[in-house]
């Protein structure tokens, strides 16, 4: 009974991993947040949630965004002081986005350099096959894991909904 | 009488039945079928099996929800970042 539970796991563990386009590594810092979201959406999950989803019109979008979408992978922490996860915690998640397949289309530093997003894209083919978003702050750190062929430009239309307001396009001159 | 119509006499003689057949003939009347139950019982089993279905795909749904709000709002903070630096 025991071995066939150890496949079980193990199985679905590479199952996971093997959806999931890096490993996260930060398991650790759950016992030092704060407060903690642990999100592992798979395909099949997808397939069923989109069912539940469509009343509302934030539901709705959401529903066009996820056709294409294989799976969400996302990790964040809060913490209530600073320093509740090192640089060394981001450098392995950052570590595993290596060229050819993962790019960096945009790292943008804010409020003396303390807030730091990174945008990643993984290309197979010429194709978007994965999008990473690696998020810090001094009291937040969030890792997420799009897996898929993701429409850039719904994805970042999601600005301006759930209570975010939206952004007004600059004009070309 | 003849042996024919003596066979006969026996045969439709006035019979009382055996004690406690009145008994058993009505409570027989009374019981529910057996099917009754099992139809109850799979009802039953399908109406909770629906409801944990809708339960799960809810908390699915949930789940999706979160992470798209989570991501939105990294991006978001990405574009406020961009039109920034334009402007």
């Amino acid at each position: 009974m025991r071995p066939m539970l150890t496949l079980a796991l193990g199985a679905a563990l590479a199952a996971t991993l093997w959806a999931q386009q890096f490993k996260f590594n930060l398991d650790h810092l759950s016992s030092k947040a704060s407060d903690s979201v642990d999100i592992s959406v798979n395909t099949s999950m997808l397939q069923f949630a989109a069912k539940y989803l469509g009343k509302d019109p934030d539901e709705a979008r959401v529903k066009k965004l996820i056709v294409g979408i294989e799976g969400i992978y996302i990790k964040s922490f809060e913490f209530k002081q600073d320093g509740g996860y090192s640089p060394a915690d981001l450098n392995r998640v950052r570590n595993q986005l290596k060229p050819p397949e993962w790019s960096r289309i945009v790292g943008i530093k804010s409020g003396g350099e303390s807030e730091n997003i990174e945008v990643w894209v993984r290309n197979e083919r010429g194709k978007v096959t994965g999008v990473a978003i690696l998020a810090s702050e001094p009291r937040e750190l969030t890792v997420c894991n799009l897996v898929g062929n993701i429409d850039l430009e719904s994805l970042s239309d999601l600005g301006g909904h759930f209570g975010i307001p939206d952004i007004p396009k600059v004009k070309k001159k | 009488m003849d042996w024919l119509e003596q066979e006969l006499a026996i045969a439709l003689a006035r019979k009382e039945p055996a004690a406690g057949f009145d008994g058993r003939v009505r409570a027989r009347l009374h019981r529910r079928p057996r099917w009754l139950a099992i139809a109850a019982t799979l009802l039953v089993m399908t109406g909770a099996g629906e409801a944990w279905r809708q339960h799960q795909g809810q908390l699915a749904k949930e789940q999706v929800m979160t992470a798209m709000r989570i991501a939105g709002s990294k991006l978001n903070r990405v574009q406020m970042q961009l039109k920034g630096t334009e402007q």
